[in-house]
């Protein structure tokens, strides 16, 4: 008769687990790093973390930077939308330059814009001309306008291309529960929906069996298929995680995320940071910007989601400031909105869009090649393109992530560089 | 709960040193491949919410077309257990302002009504291929039910549960009818000063012609034009839809080159479904979609083209299709190579722990869906859950679904809502480890496990004893989550 304790024995010993060899480089901080003693986010110097956030479904953007300054062309074809000019009163735009101003659910930024970190390109985007969602998503995503048949995402070249190459599994972090597009590819990604729930379940008393039973029946030691590599990657990443304990995080600087996905999101992605994870990028996602029906104006379904957006991003400026030098957060949308409303009192599928980048590469400046919103320059309504959004990334790929493959990552595209981000110190 | 890093790092160290049982990679082929019946088991694993004991048996004996022939004749097939079942969720088979009544009265009682019944019906109707062809077209004409749940409920049952096996036409013609489509598109209030173009876009790239169907910005525009005044009547006693020529365009359109002559109405709407639903790009793109999700995720060209072929021939009709692709040759080169979608996964394993599983009503096993990501009906966009393997394998993903494996398999052990396990009632007629493991392989995986594999299991289950020790009740008390929990999470069963 077996008692419990032979059992036990005989199954840690039974089964040979994970090689120590997986994990030999990232030897994690067993604590999160504070703003007394930030670590350098990369040690070795020479690039920021990457943090790509995409509002999908298509960002209103004409409502988001407001251009006050165009008068009547803004005013007359927004009757029940738009944001009032700036001024006294409140839910009005918050003026930037005499000409834009940010939605008044956007305070938050200000503060950062006041900080000068951050940057905002105007009538940016895609030059596809594509109004659906999910190409438009794609191509961006891809970083192929036009071509859906791009097997990889942007931020996966731009990693297999980097000069340097890291083993760690938090290398890629994609927030939530599927990986987004941008992150697809040869490298391997790890998509997290939470820190605290990423360890194995089953019995305890047999955990360590289970443990090391799962790492054979995967060959987690010699993977071989796509399923193996992901069950690695599972291995190293809960080895790493083991030393981090969600509950003990405080966030800095009185830094307060929204309880939303996107907020925690955003928290748990300053953890990594923290943690010294050996993190390059991280996606993080927040949806519901499909405002074809009672978008609202200063407030309303609009205005909460840029609230939301506003505060996560301050919040995350905040508890990060002593990182944020070694930090550049870019957003984009697949697609702005139609200058003029629709009788839902909402917006439909329009095509320029603002950019937001805040952190190390950005300086309070509002860029855009500005050519208005009469409507002989609007692009079939609505308003042109005229910053590719891969000039964006571009530059910042050059200036903050010190990747000058360009052409690997964007195929068959010469970036416009105009000097927008601010390089590396 | 969690091993510490040191001690993990401990463990892996001391067992690479000792090394007694040396851990078998499963990397081959899964064992069904090599199975006698691997075609129909194929067919089952994806006609299917996963295959039981009965299953194998009726397709054995009937032959597969056969039994493709009374899956697909799906309203003759007795389903007793559905019936006892929707007894008590009355909504679901409500008038629409019951529905309407019974959301205002009790919101989380009718949500749960709909979510739970999708997985019950799935794990538990004798109608499987019915209800694989329901999830599909779930998906396909995407509302996600939150926001609209009544009129969800209704769509439910009047769009997918009506037509998944019936006409293409009648399916889209009841999808732009429903009065959740008209909704959550827009397309309820469009009207001609200023057309919402939402609801007419999706309908051209999501519904028929697919986005590379060779329509324009322009065809968007005209098609919302056309469809101006499909409306909801908000005067009466539910949200019926109502066609209101006040705000309708009854100009001239153009759409794909075809003329729709001016000073017409509802009816002009009616013929655009109609030519939408008979165009040659609408029935290549649902056979692509209806191929990637019942065989491969990248369908043969020789598939698509006779299926598309076929659209066209029987003006969509859906059980013809599914016949042909079912039947076909390509169909049989793809085993194993389509990876189980969340609520295909778990539904799987409900259905391969039957014997031992009974539930009824479980909140807990929804919970279990959420950090997966594929909740039934919480969908936001109006593409649907995506039908592609490689939207749904991540890192994080992989862990969460050993976790449900393993916790579905130790649910034995304590009490939760509306499940319960009993271990006795699985494999019972085991008497050593062998029988055992082979009894489990049998239920899990359809097929008896390689050697290597096996004598592994034996060595892992048994402590190196051998397959001949006597299967006492302490064994399968300390062993029974661990062997069901590793059988369904091997990658054997992730695949299908």
């Amino acid at each position: 008769m077996l008692n419990r304790r032979d059992l036990l024995k005989s199954f840690g010993l039974g089964v040979v687990g994970v090689s120590p060899a997986l994990f030999p480089r990232w030897i994690p901080k067993l604590a999160f790093g504070s703003s007394a003693t930030p670590a350098r986010v990369q040690a070795d110097g020479g690039r920021d973390v990457l943090v790509n956030i995409f509002l999908r479904g298509g960002m209103d953007g004409l409502n988001t930077v407001v251009p006050f300054g165009e008068g009547a062309l803004y005013y007359d074809k927004r009757p029940t939308l738009a944001i009032p000019e700036p001024s006294t009163r409140p839910l009005t735009a918050i003026d930037l330059d005499g000409y834009f101003g940010l939605h008044p659910a956007l305070r938050p930024l200000k503060e950062v814009w006041d900080a000068d970190a951050l940057t905002i390109i105007h009538a940016a985007g895609s030059i596809d001309p594509t109004r659906s969602h999910f190409d438009a998503m794609e191509y961006m995503e891809r970083g192929t306008p036009g071509s859906k048949t791009t097997p990889s995402g942007w931020i996966n070249r731009h990693l297999q291309t980097a000069a340097w190459q890291n083993d760690s599994p938090f290398r890629a972090l994609g927030m939530g529960a599927m990986l987004q597009s941008s992150l697809r590819g040869a490298v391997s990604t790890l998509a997290l929906k939470s820190i605290a729930a990423f360890h194995l379940g089953g019995r305890e008393d047999q955990l360590e069996a289970i443990q090391a039973a799962i790492a054979g029946v995967y060959a987690i030691q010699a993977p071989q298929d796509l399923l193996q590599r992901e069950a690695a990657q599972v291995y190293a990443a809960m080895g790493m995680l083991n030393g981090i304990n969600p509950d003990s995080y405080t966030p800095e600087n009185g830094a307060a995320y929204p309880d939303t996905e996107f907020g925690n999101g955003l928290k748990q992605i300053a953890m990594v940071i923290k943690a010294d994870l050996g993190l390059e990028v991280a996606c993080v996602d927040l949806g519901g910007w499909d405002t074809h029906e009672s978008q609202g104006g200063a407030e309303g379904w609009h205005a909460e989601l840029l609230t939301e957006l506003g505060q996560g991003l301050g919040a995350f400026y905040a508890d990060l400031q002593a990182w944020m030098a070694d930090v550049t957060v870019v957003t984009m949308s697949e697609f702005g909105r139609r200058l003029e409303e629709n009788a839902s009192a909402g917006t439909d599928h329009g095509h320029g869009n603002v950019m937001f980048v805040m952190g190390g590469g950005a300086r309070s400046q509002l860029y855009a090649d500005w050519i208005g919103l009469s409507p002989d320059v609007l692009d079939d309504g609505d308003l042109a393109v005229t910053v590719d959004y891969r000039d964006v990334l571009s530059e910042i790929m050059l200036a903050r992530l010190g990747n000058d493959k360009i052409t690997q990552v964007f195929p068959d595209y010469a970036p416009n560089i105009r000097g927008i981000i601010l390089p590396r110190a | 709960m969690t091993l510490s890093r040191r001690t993990f790092l401990k463990m892996t160290g001391a067992t690479a040193l000792t090394g007694l049982v040396a851990a078998v990679p499963w990397v081959g082929a899964h064992p069904a491949q090599a199975a006698p019946n691997r075609d129909a088991l194929h067919v089952l694993s994806r006609a299917t919410w996963g295959a039981t004991p009965p299953d194998i048996a009726l397709i054995e004996q009937l032959g597969i077309e056969a039994w493709l022939d009374g899956q697909l004749d799906w309203q003759a097939i007795p389903d007793p257990r559905m019936d006892a079942y929707l007894f008590f969720h009355p909504i679901l088979m409500a008038a629409p302002p019951d529905i309407i009544k019974a959301v205002e009265e009790d919101y989380g009682r009718a949500y749960h009504s709909l979510v739970w019944t999708r997985l019950y019906r799935a794990a538990h109707s004798n109608r499987q291929l019915y209800e694989r062809a329901v999830e599909f077209w779930t998906d396909h004409f995407n509302i996600p039910s939150p926001d609209i749940l009544a009129g969800k409920i209704l769509d439910d049952r009047t769009v997918p549960r009506t037509h998944a096996l019936g006409r293409f036409s009648d399916l889209l013609r009841a999808s732009a009818t429903s009065p959740a489509m008209l909704y959550y598109l827009d397309n309820a209030t469009s009207v001609v000063a200023h057309p919402n173009e939402n609801y007419a876009r999706e309908l051209m790239e999501l519904h028929t012609l697919g986005a590379d169907g060779g329509y324009s910005e322009k065809d968007v525009k005209e098609v919302a034009r056309i469809l101006t005044g499909w409306t909801l009547d908000w005067e009466g006693e539910w949200p019926a839809f109502v066609f209101n020529g006040d705000i309708h365009d009854w100009g001239e359109k153009i759409v794909l080159g075809r003329i729709f002559p001016a000073g017409r109405g509802i009816e002009e709407g009616h013929d655009l479904l109609e030519f939408l639903a008979a165009h040659p790009s609408t029935a290549r793109f649902i056979s692509f979609k209806l191929i990637r999700f019942f065989v491969a995720d990248q369908p043969p060209d020789s598939l698509v083209d006779s299926t598309a072929d076929l659209f066209a021939r029987t003006s969509g009709h859906i059980p013809s299709l599914i016949k042909h692709i079912f039947m076909s040759a390509e169909f049989y080169e793809q085993v194993g190579t389509k990876f189980r979608r969340p609520t295909d996964l778990l539904v799987a394993m409900l259905r391969a722990l039957r014997p031992g599983l009974s539930f009824t009503n479980s909140q807990w096993l929804l919970y279990e869906l959420e950090p997966l990501g594929h909740v039934p009906y919480r969908w936001f966009p109006p593409n649907g859950y995506p039908h592609h393997s490689m939207a749904w394998i991540n890192t994080g993903a992989l862990l969460t679904r050993w976790n449900l494996a393993f916790t579905l398999a130790r649910t034995d052990e304590g009490w939760y809502d509306g499940l319960r396990f009993d271990r006795n009632l699985m494999c019972p007629d085991a008497t050593t480890v062998g029988e055992w493991i082979d009894q489990a392989s049998d239920a899990i995986l359809h097929a008896p496990l390689a050697e290597s594999e096996r004598g592994w299991l034996v060595d892992l289950i048994g402590e190196g004893a051998g397959e001949r020790v006597p299967l006492t009740e302490e064994l399968r008390l300390y062993r029974s989550s661990t062997l069901y929990g590793l059988l369904m999470s091997s990658p054997y069963f992730q695949w299908m």
